[in-house]
């Protein structure tokens, strides 16, 4: 009998291990945003915190006053005027990888991702998709992506500049 | 007529020293100094403890400004973009400080004790406090 229930134990603790996720993780991603109509409207944040589950969830953090302009005086316009950064420090996304039967996270190579969520930025949430790679090196995956944000779908009004920014994420994770 | 040059070129004189004052301002101004600052001295467990607790008023405390924070580095990474990063560590295992230098410190180690001073960009809970733009004091 104790044999028995040792054995249903360790089976079970066998099972849980097996199902146990993989979370990589990385405190210094890197997003870039840029805009097509100005290049010195350009800004980069090395302080991204991303989270990639093995079963496909993805975050990312990033705080707005770790943009970093060429120009001091942008940067301040962009936290005082555009982003309001004394008010909306962060911004988070949640999402899931859609495709994720297209990736083995135990086997190195590339993969075409799409990750669909809530992006929220400026105290608005949007819904968005945005397609990019996912490496797996030596079991570490890197994350690179690039798509359109619209200022106006987060009530950003940045007209005087630019209606849209491209943005740049590369991901380390570990 | 000589009259009517006169206007046009006082006026126009105006325009292009006003613009160029602008574009000055615009491009000529500098990026913060942390160094030159005043800084708020606090601990790593004090500043993560401060924002778990209430963010809003953390935020009004220590956001943008320039914060001295002495403590054992528990980790030193490479960012993308070269730039050297260091950890400290808080009672929570899997929350840090996390500090980017502007300027090179040259050789840290893991477990040496530093003081590091940097400006705040805020709080990413179950994270992060994220420090950057930063020099090492000693």
């Amino acid at each position: 009998m104790k044999l028995f229930l040792s054995l249903i134990i360790s089976t079970l603790f066998l099972v849980s291990n097996t199902n146990a996720q993989k979370i990589f993780a990385t405190r210094n991603g890197k997003i870039t945003f840029s805009t097509l109509s100005d290049e010195d409207v350009k800004a980069v944040n090395n302080e991204v915190t991303s989270r990639l589950a093995d079963n496909g969830q993805m975050t990312f953090s990033l705080l707005i006053k770790g943009f970093k302009f060429k120009y001091a005086e942008m940067q301040e316009h962009f936290n005082d005027q555009y982003l309001e950064s004394s008010k909306f420090p962060r911004a988070d996304f949640k999402g899931t990888i859609v495709n994720l039967k297209d990736v083995n996270f135990s086997n190195d190579g590339s993969y075409k991702v799409s990750v669909t969520g809530d992006l929220t930025m400026h105290g608005v949430t949007k819904n968005i998709t945005a397609n990019g790679t996912l490496e797996i090196k030596a079991g570490k995956p890197v994350a690179a992506c690039q798509f359109s944000l619209l200022m106006k779908d987060f009530k950003v009004d940045a007209s005087s500049v630019t209606d849209k920014v491209t943005v740049d994420i590369s991901c380390q994770y570990q | 007529m000589q009259k009517w040059i006169k206007i046009v070129l006082i006026v126009s004189g105006i325009f292009l020293v006003a613009g160029s004052v602008v574009v000055n301002i615009i491009y000529n101004k500098p990026h913060r100094n942390v160094m030159k600052e005043q800084s708020v001295q606090l601990s790593a467990q004090k500043l993560y403890e401060a924002f778990r607790t209430n963010e809003a008023e953390a935020n009004k405390l220590y956001l943008d400004k320039a914060i001295e924070m002495t403590g054992e580095v528990s980790e030193i990474i490479i960012n993308q973009d070269g730039k050297v990063v260091i950890n400290f560590k808080t009672n929570d295992p899997l929350f840090v400080i996390n500090c980017t230098f502007k300027t090179n410190p040259g050789e840290l180690k893991s477990g040496q004790t530093i003081t590091f001073k940097g400006i705040c960009t805020g709080y990413i809970p179950d994270a992060n406090v994220v420090i950057n733009e930063g020099v090492l004091v000693k």
